[in-house]
């Protein structure tokens, strides 16, 4: 289990949006917010706050950290 | 079939040209004269630039981020690894060669053997780091 988990596609579809419509909303590529939505990447800083904002709720609601994931 | 993002599309060209020229190169296996790899060089220039071209035209997104950047330099350090691991072997059949005494450096046909092997490094550094790079886009990172 990764070690930062997100639930962006669930904030997503509660919202109606596509995984473009999020990509254009933050300035990633398409394939950037599908290997987010699977917990395969990790984002960086700036694109987790960029994620959050897009889809209106705090950090803390779209990220989590679990210390005993792997990194 | 995945969508491929506009840096994947750019990968899997620069793979494919980069194979169609230098295929036979490695398949023939024979010294290549200067002429010839200059020639190959200046055919994957072209293929690329065609290629890339096609790519650009036809892809409407052409944004690129983070993660790009990442699998970028993931890429470049595959690369950079093979190269230092071949030139360190390259380096090592140098020096047992030249201890055992079959190492003529004037017999005129050792320019064309270094030339060929240096280059040779070269191409399969470059294509150890695209195929690093299209991995890390198939397994998502």
């Amino acid at each position: 289990m990764p070690a930062i988990r997100n639930r962006i596609r669930e904030l997503r579809a509660e919202r109606d949006l596509t995984q473009q419509d999020l990509a254009d909303k933050v300035g990633v590529t398409r394939q950037t917010v599908i290997a987010m939505e699977q917990d395969k990447y990790s984002p960086s800083l700036e694109t987790a706050f960029k994620v959050a904002i897009a889809l209106g709720v705090s950090l803390e609601q779209c990220f989590q950290y679990d210390g005993r994931g792997k990194r | 079939m995945p969508s491929l993002s506009y840096r994947e599309k750019s990968l899997y060209a620069s793979l494919l040209a980069e194979l169609i020229v230098y295929g036979p190169y490695f398949i023939r296996h024979h010294q290549q004269p200067l002429n010839t790899v200059a020639g190959m060089i200046a055919a994957v220039v072209v293929l690329q630039i065609i290629a890339q071209s096609i790519i650009a035209a036809s892809t409407r997104n052409r944004v690129t981020d983070e993660r790009d950047r990442l699998i970028e330099l993931r890429g470049y350090r595959a690369g950079y690894l093979t190269l230092a691991s071949l030139m360190v072997f390259g380096l090592g059949l140098l020096w047992m060669h030249t201890a055992a005494g079959d190492f003529h450096l004037e017999n005129h046909h050792m320019g064309i053997h270094f030339l060929n092997v240096f280059f040779a490094m070269l191409v399969i550094a470059d294509i150890t780091k695209t195929v690093a790079q299209i991995v890390a886009y198939r397994r998502a990172l």
